[in-house]
């Protein structure tokens, strides 16, 4: 099966989950009443299992993938702007783009990754923290050591560098400033994602038109009709392995024989048979591209893609490169940018991640002749405080991002941070709104009406095209 | 098609219990039985684990303190022979959303739950005055921020646009007093080492208190009223609102029917609620025409966390259960005590995307793996499904795996549906 479903399937609940641990159950013989009995007396199987860490405890400072609350925002209006966005709404955007936006979880230290090599007031502030070799881009800024690749892509006109970006009345939560930067929408409630929105405008009923790669869907794909698939690895869309079972083609496979193409049905039933062929076919689709053309290329199995942005990168390219071009794929999840503690070290293994990450990425894509239709963007929550607190540093808001690929307009945009003023927490003035930073995206890349996706009007910077 | 006599006694119990209660369905032979089962209170319920409060927060993270309240709040899901309170405290927790990620300690969160559970199905007005000087509540909306000079205006603004009186009913300026009057309101969280200075001696762990230097002790004027309020003050006034009773009638009308009520029928509904009595308004939702209505039944997308208990009532389940159900319900992300944000768990159309339907075969590995080998309408009706097409026949009818059966069952269209 290859064709794309004739019908429109429904929505998906592209919402953020953690990784599942599970193991196989036992398949010892337990009698319905013996299972409730164990509910209570097989403390020691269940207790140090999985499902009691990741379920029900995170780390104390690192919410990982919740979606959070809006909180202590002092905005004096809730916003009234839709939050979910009809087919058309937005104009048809550019065909044949994909936008791989990378999400640094936990609020990166963009201050170590742009650096501010001339800022007193940064290595005042940043002491034994500060780089002290970055690698110079234009005598005042300069990269992380550890963004080697990045560094050469930004000499030949590759990478743009968005600097100051955040928004007003910044929340120092992990929990309220994810959802921000998710919905692009802060304190709307229950409001979809801003990529979400962007999806269920365009996508019409391409359901691969936007995929996330990592431990689970992500709120900022969440939308009312986009069929957001969420893949982990390799394996594609594809249920737990049951143990009695040597695969789970057979069972997906005997699943779609319940809805037929032409089956007859109305209401809620139709829409659940619908949804069901959709979801087959998008299952038989996706392990095709997942597959395709890559016999002799290695490259990371199974589980080994998870929890690492080089592994989930592998699996972007791979569906770029497979002829599926998604619009959007959303890599979130793979590590801990959560950096108060330890940070010199776990900082430059996670610039090294993204840089190696990035280079394979791009040699795959640069491979099969696609560079002109890739573009990867740089999220994050928040960054961090200017000063260090020791071996980290804490919670901060404005941030610098870099878009990088053959088409951005290379070079500095916005306006640097003013590090010398600071507000109560010590941190500085953002210069550019993070849905401005979004817009630029939206317009200047995927070419819709960025206005409507997000509800207003922002300042964007011109990051596409030749400057 | 119309609705065969079994599948309407199916409905009402799985519209007011959680799951599907195959079994319990199967005996019995008429709508009203149905309801009066489902109804039924006179059983004791089942008393709730002792769970030690712990002593410090790295107490709190003992894997016990999350274990203990998974095992007994799906073990009552599965088996509590009270359906409706199953039901309820289900929906109040999607009402109240409040998630662990943020809260952190497990502990909260099961006191919590017991706050919903003893109110569950009683009075809205004490469960929603229990609910704004919860610890868990007061953590996950910023309650414990909100002090007289640094107003924190998150709970005061969900407590009326989501659990009490709706979008539109009030102005930004009553935001701003309800805040007010609830300020002052700090959970105490016994940390390793620190001395408990400023905790009076007869406050206990893990509960909140109210701080008078943190109180904005000045006079507001909140939705009309002007003077000195504090919290309970402003509880009372949104209780007094007519629009708290038709918001939380018309939220509950969607949970057991679906869709909103129309005018006539929310007024005999606000009626009913005249007193925040939750079990009048169950009833009053009960006696509608739309709850056994041809159109109400299986016209909602029944969600992930039906879906396995309807499964585990129906074929029990291992040792690894609570396991994969907490790796079911991660992935498809519909957790209890996870709730994707303050509006609560996602419904409708958002559940048959592809993701959460793929996973759906995931639900299949809490359940069995003894199983007993049925056919396809014999799995159906374990499943609590009368009415079901011939091609979900044929296809389970013509799989071997007895397991498989079961698993694809669990997938099927029909009970997609609830």
């Amino acid at each position: 099966m290859s064709d794309a479903p004739a019908t429109r399937p429904p929505t998906d609940s592209a919402e953020p989950a953690v990784e599942p641990t599970i193991e196989p159950p036992a398949c010892g013989l337990v009698t319905r009443r013996q299972f409730i009995a164990g509910l209570g007396a097989t403390v020691g199987v269940v207790a140090a299992g999985a499902y009691g860490i990741s379920v029900w405890a995170r780390r104390e400072d690192m919410p990982a993938t919740a979606a959070p609350s809006k909180s202590t925002t002092t905005s004096s209006s809730s916003p009234s702007s839709t939050t979910s966005l009809p087919p058309g709404a937005v104009g048809p955007g550019v065909e044949g783009r994909t936008l791989v936006v990378v999400e640094m979880g936990g609020g990166n230290d963009a201050l170590n990754m742009v650096v501010p090599h001339q800022s007193i007031a940064y290595h005042d502030m940043r002491g034994g923290l500060a780089i002290t070799d970055p690698i110079d881009l234009d005598g005042e800024i300069g990269f992380h050591p550890a963004l080697e690749y990045l560094a050469a892509r930004y000499h030949d006109g590759d990478v743009a560098i968005v600097e100051g970006i955040g928004y007003p009345n910044p929340d120092l939560s992990h929990f309220a400033s994810m959802a921000t930067w998710w919905t692009g929408m802060p304190g709307a409630v229950g409001a979809n994602g801003w990529l979400g929105r962007y999806l269920d405008a365009v996508a019409g009923d391409d359901m691969l038109a936007g995929i996330t790669v990592g431990p689970g869907p992500s709120a900022a794909m969440l939308g009312e009709r986009a069929f957001v698939v969420s893949i982990q690895d390799f394996s594609g869309l594809a249920p737990m392995q049951p143990p009695w079972m040597d695969g789970t083609d057979e069972l997906v496979a005997a699943w779609s024989g319940f809805a037929p193409a032409g089956m007859y049905s109305t209401g809620m039933l139709a829409a659940v048979q619908s949804a069901i062929r959709s979801a087959a076919a998008a299952t038989d689709i996706l392990a095709a591209a997942l597959d395709a053309g890559t016999d002799d290329e290695p490259r990371l199995p199974g589980r080994q893609a998870g929890g690492s942005l080089h592994g989930y990168l592998d699996v972007a390219a791979q569906l770029i490169v497979s002829g599926l071009a998604p619009r959007v794929v959303y890599v979130h999840g793979f590590g801990d940018f959560d950096t108060h503690e330890g940070q010199a070290d776990r900082h430059r293994q996670m610039m090294q991640n993204l840089d190696d990450g990035l280079s394979s990425f791009f040699a795959k894509v640069d491979a099969a002749g696609l560079n002109s239709e890739v573009v990867v963007a740089t999220t994050s929550e928040f960054g961090r405080r200017i000063a260090s607190n020791g071996s980290g540093t804490d919670h901060g808001t404005a941030a610098a991002h870099l878009i990088v690929g053959s088409p951005v307009a290379a070079g500095r945009h916005g306006s640097a941070l003013d590090l010398g003023t600071v507000d109560n927490r010590g941190n500085p003035t953002y210069t550019i709104d993070f849905r401005g930073y979004y817009a630029s995206l939206l317009e200047g890349w995927l070419g819709v009406d960025a206005e409507t996706v997000l509800g207003g009007t922002y300042e964007t910077v011109p990051v596409i095209g030749s400057q | 098609m119309s609705v065969s006599p079994q599948e309407r006694i199916s409905h009402v119990v799985r519209r007011l219990g959680i799951g599907a209660h195959g079994q319990l369905v199967a005996g019995i032979t008429s709508v009203d039985e149905a309801i009066a089962t489902a109804l039924d209170l006179t059983a004791e319920p089942a008393p709730p684990p002792q769970i030690p409060a712990p002593r410090d927060v790295d107490d709190a993270r003992r894997a016990e303190q999350r274990r203990l309240p998974a095992e007994f709040w799906f073990t009552q899901m599965i088996q509590s022979g009270r359906l409706i309170e199953e039901r309820l405290v289900w929906f109040w927790h999607d009402h109240f959303a409040t998630s662990i990620r943020k809260v952190r300690f497990p502990y909260l969160m099961w006191r919590q739950h017991l706050t919903i559970r003893r109110f569950a199905t009683g009075s809205f007005a004490d469960l929603l005055h229990a609910m704004a000087t919860d610890p868990a509540l007061l953590l996950y909306l910023d309650g414990v921020d909100n002090q007289a000079g640094a107003v924190n205006e998150n709970f005061g603004r969900e407590v009326m646009e989501l659990f009490t009186m709706g979008r539109g009913t009030y102005a930004e300026a009553d935001v701003v007093a309800c805040a007010q009057s609830c300020t002052g309101w700090v959970v105490f969280i016994p940390r390793p080492g620190r001395e408990r200075s400023r905790i009076p001696p007869d406050v206990e762990a893990w509960t909140s208190l109210f701080v008078p230097r943190r109180h904005h002790a000045g006079s507001k004027t909140f939705l009309g009223v002007t003077g000195p309020l504090d919290l309970e003050g402003a509880m009372d006034i949104i209780l007094e609102r007519p629009e708290t009773k038709a918001f939380v009638a018309s939220k509950l009308y969607g949970e057991i029917v679906g869709g909103e009520p129309d005018t006539a029928t929310l007024q005999s509904l606000v009626a009913a609620f005249a007193d925040y009595e939750i079990m009048r308004l169950v009833e009053a939702i009960t006696a509608t025409p739309q709850f056994l209505a041809d159109e109400t039944i299986s016209s909602k997308v029944r969600t992930p966390l039906e879906r396995v208990v309807g499964g585990l009532q129906a074929f029990g389940g291992h040792q690894q259960t609570l396991r994969a159900i907490g790796a079911y319900l991660e992935t498809v992300d519909y957790m209890p005590w996870v709730p994707p944000n303050v509006a609560g768990f996602p419904r409708g159309t958002r559940l048959i995307g592809p993701h959460t339907l793929v996973h759906g075969f995931d639900a299949a590995l809490a359940v069995g793996p003894d199983v007993p080998d049925l056919d396809g309408a014999q799995i159906l009706h374990r499943l609590g499904i009368y009415d079901m097409s011939s091609t979900t026949r044929r296809v389970l009818d013509a799989t071997v795996d007895p397991r498989a059966r079961i698993a694809l069952a669990l997938n099927c269209p029909e009970y997609a549906l609830t």
